[in-house]
C-alpha cells in the first residue's frame, strides 16, 4: 500500500507543478506568491483569518457527524441557512443581546435544516449524503428567493439585504494590524469541546460507536437512531453558527451567492483532520491560505481554480492514507 | 398559455444533458459505484468541448470532451476500486478536481470571442435512442445482467466468476463518455464555457436515478419531468399558473423537493442495489 500511496502522492503534485507550469509561472515562484499574499502582510494575515473562520466552524460540523460515520455535505446549505437566518434576525433586533439572539438563530435554523436528513437517516435508512445535497439546492434556491423579496433591502439594485447596525457586529481584536475576530474564539471553544466530549463522555463513546460499526453499536444497546440525530443536528447547527458568525463578522448583511462554497472546502478540512479533532485548526489554517493567497495568485496569472484542483486532490490523498490506515488494522 | 408546445420543446432541450447524465449514472450506480463525480464529469466535459472546440471543430471538441469527462470517470474507479477510498469522498474529489482544473483551463486558454455551436437535434434524438439501448441492454445482454450481479453482491458475482473491478471499469467508462456527451451538449446552445455551467444538473442527474430506483426508463421518465419543471421555471418567470403565484426559484428547487419526499416517504431502499459502496 505504501508504493500505491506514494504514487498517488507524487502523481498529485506533479498535476499541481504541470498546471502552474502551464501557467507560465515556476511552480516555487507560485508557493512564494501564495505565502506572501496570504501570510506575508498584516492585512494578508487578516485576510487569511477571515477565510479561514466559516471554514473551521463548516468543518467542526462536518467532522462531528463524520465520528458518528455520517458524511454531511449539506454543511454548505446549513451555512447558507444559517447566515440567512441569522441576518433576519439581527435586522431586527440590534444590540449586544440582538447579536447573541441571532447567533443563536443561525445555529438553530442550521440545525433545523439538517433535522429531515437526519430523520430521513435514522428513521428510513436514506442516505444522508443524497438528502443533504438535495437540502443544498433547496437552500440556494430559498436564499435566492428570500433575498429577492422580502429580506431586499428596498433601494438596493442587486439582490442583497439592507446593513446590520455596527451595534450588533461581532468586534474584532487587532494586535499589530492584524484582525482577530471573536468568532475565532468560539470555534476554537467548540473544538475543545467536542474534542473532550468524544474523549471523555460515555455519550461520546457511543457516538463514535455507532461510527465505526452501527451494527456492532446496535446489539452493544447503543440508540443508533438517537446519535444520528445528534450526530446531524450538532453538525448542522456548528455549520448554522459558521453562517451567522461570518454574517455578524465580516459580511454585515446577506446577499445572493452569499457563500463561496466554503461547505464545499471544509469538507476537505474536515477529510485532512482525519480522526483528530485539533487538526481541525490547522487544516482550516491551510485551506485559509490557499483562498487568500489564491487571490494574488489570480492577479499574477495562475486562475484562481488552481486552489479548488488543490482541494480535491487533497481529498483523495488524505482519504487514500486514512483508508490505508484502516486496512493496516485488519 | 397557447404555448404549451412551446415549453414542451424547451423542457425536451432541458431534460437532454440530464438524460445521458442519468443513463451515465445508472452504469455506475448499478455496478455498484456511488458516483456524484457525473456534476464534475459534465463540467469538464463541457470545458473541453468549448476549448477544442474553437480551434477543431465541433467534433473535435466532442472528442475531447468525452475523453476527459471518460478520464476523470477513470480516476473515480482507480480511487475506489484500488485505492478502496469511499465512493462518496472520491465523488467530492473528482467534484472539485474538476472545478478546480475547469476554472483553471479556462481562465487562462480561453479565446474569449469565438465560439463553436452545433446542432442540438442529434443530441436530442441521441439521447431518445441510447435511453431506449440502455433499457435493452439493461435485462437482455450478458454485460448488463453482469452490471447488476455486480451491484447486487459484488462478494457473489465474484463466486459466480465475474470480476467486480473489471466490470465497474467498463461500466465507469460508459459513464465517462455518456456524461462527456452530456457535457459536451450543455455547451450547444451558447459556444462557451462559464464557471460551474452544470450549476447542479449532476446531482439532479443523481436525483432522478434515485427516484426512480435505478431503472433505466423510469429515470429517464425522472429526468423528462425535471427537464419540463426548469422550463416552466424558465418560461413562468413568477407568472401566474392557476390560482397561485410561485416564484421561480420554487420550480428550481422542485425536484429536489420531490426527490426528498420520495426518500422520506416510501421507505426508498428497496430497489437500491445492494452493493452499493461495497467491495
Amino acid at each position: 500500500m505504501k508504493i500505491k500511496l506514494g504514487v498517488l502522492t507524487l502523481v498529485a503534485i506533479g498535476v499541481l507543478a504541470l498546471a502552474v507550469a502551464a501557467a507560465g509561472k515556476s511552480p516555487a515562484e507560485a508557493l512564494r506568491v501564495l505565502l506572501q499574499g496570504s501570510l506575508g502582510t498584516p492585512a494578508a494575515r487578516s485576510g487569511t483569518l477571515k477565510e479561514l473562520t466559516p471554514l473551521l466552524f463548516a468543518s467542526i460540523g462536518v467532522f462531528f457527524a463524520l465520528r458518528a460515520g455520517l458524511f454531511n455535505i449539506g454543511i454548505e446549505g446549513q451555512f447558507l441557512m444559517g447566515a440567512l437566518t441569522s441576518c433576519a434576525v439581527a435586522l431586527k433586533v440590534t444590540g449586544p443581546g440582538g447579536m447573541v439572539l441571532a447567533l443563536g438563530a443561525g445555529a438553530f435554523a442550521g440545525a433545523l435544516w439538517a433535522l429531515p436528513a437526519g430523520l430521513i437517516k435514522a428513521y428510513r435508512n436514506g442516505h444522508e449524503v443524497i438528502t443533504t445535497i438535495m437540502f443544498n439546492n433547496i437552500a440556494t434556491a430559498f436564499a435566492a428567493w428570500a433575498v429577492a423579496g422580502p429580506l431586499k433591502a428596498p433601494d438596493a439594485g442587486s439582490p442583497t439585504s439592507d446593513n446590520i447596525d455596527p451595534s450588533t457586529w461581532i468586534g474584532f481584536w487587532a494586535v499589530g494590524g492584524v484582525r482577530i475576530s471573536h468568532g475565532i474564539w468560539i470555534g476554537i471553544l467548540l473544538v475543545a469541546g467536542m474534542w473532550a466530549w468524544l474523549r471523555f463522555r460515555v455519550a461520546g463513546y457511543e457516538f463514535r460507536c455507532v461510527g465505526e460499526n452501527a451494527t456492532a453499536a446496535k446489539y452493544a444497546g447503543v440508540n443508533v437512531p438517537q446519535q444520528i440525530m445528534r450526530a446531524m443536528l450538532v453538525s448542522g447547527a456548528a455549520g448554522g453558527l459558521g453562517g451567522a458568525i461570518q454574517v455578524l463578522s465580516y459580511e454585515h448583511r446577506f446577499y445572493d451567492g452569499f457563500s463561496p462554497g466554503y461547505g464545499f472546502d471544509s469538507l476537505g478540512v474536515a477529510l485532512m483532520a482525519g480522526s483528530q479533532a485539533w487538526l481541525l485548526l490547522p487544516a482550516s489554517a491551510l485551506f485559509g491560505i490557499l483562498a487568500q493567497g489564491g487571490t494574488r495568485l489570480d492577479i499574477m496569472g495562475v486562475p484562481k481554480g488552481i486552489t479548488v484542483l488543490v482541494l480535491g486532490l487533497v481529498i483523495l490523498v488524505a482519504a487514500a492514507i486514512r483508508y490505508r490506515r484502516e486496512d493496516s488494522v485488519e | 398559455m397557447n404555448n404549451l408546445p412551446d415549453l414542451l420543446l424547451i423542457g425536451l432541450g432541458l431534460a437532454t444533458p440530464l438524460i445521458f447524465a442519468v443513463l451515465g449514472g445508472y452504469f455506475s450506480e448499478r455496478s455498484g459505484v456511488i458516483n456524484i463525480g457525473l456534476e464534475g464529469m459534465m463540467l469538464s466535459s463541457a470545458c473541453a468541448t468549448a476549448l477544442v472546440g474553437v480551434h477543431y471543430g465541433p467534433l473535435a471538441g466532442l472528442g475531447a470532451g468525452i475523453l476527459v469527462a471518460t478520464l476523470l470517470s477513470v480516476l473515480h474507479w482507480v480511487a475506489t476500486q484500488i485505492y478502496r477510498i469511499d465512493h462518496v469522498i472520491s465523488g467530492m474529489a473528482v467534484n472539485a478536481i474538476a472545478a478546480g482544473a475547469t476554472n483553471f483551463a479556462n481562465g487562462k486558454f480561453a479565446t474569449g470571442s469565438s465560439t463553436v455551436t452545433f446542432s442540438e437535434i442529434p443530441f436530442q434524438v441521441g439521447a431518445m435512442v441510447l435511453a431506449a439501448g440502455v433499457a435493452f441492454m439493461a435485462v437482455k445482454t450478458r454485460f448488463g445482467l453482469r452490471l447488476t450481479a455486480v451491484g447486487a453482491d459484488p462478494g457473489m458475482a465474484r463466486l459466480a466468476g465475474i470480476n467486480p473491478p473489471r466490470t465497474r471499469l467498463w461500466a465507469l467508462l460508459a459513464t465517462g463518455i455518456l456524461t462527456g456527451l452530456a457535457g459536451s451538449y450543455l455547451v450547444t446552445e451558447t459556444g462557451v464555457f462559464t464557471d460551474n455551467m452544470t450549476a447542479g444538473k449532476g446531482y439532479i442527474a443523481l436525483a432522478a436515478l434515485i427516484l426512480a430506483g435505478w431503472r433505466p426508463i423510469p429515470s429517464v421518465a425522472a429526468a423528462l419531468a425535471f427537464g419540463l419543471m426548469s422550463g416552466i421555471s424558465l418560461k413562468l418567470q413568477g407568472q401566474a399558473l392557476g390560482p397561485v403565484t410561485l416564484p421561480e426559484q420554487f420550480w428550481t428547487a422542485a425536484p429536489y423537493i420531490i426527490t426528498v419526499i420520495a426518500l422520506a416517504g416510501f421507505g426508498a431502499r428497496q430497489r437500491t442495489p445492494a452493493g452499493l459502496g461495497k467491495f
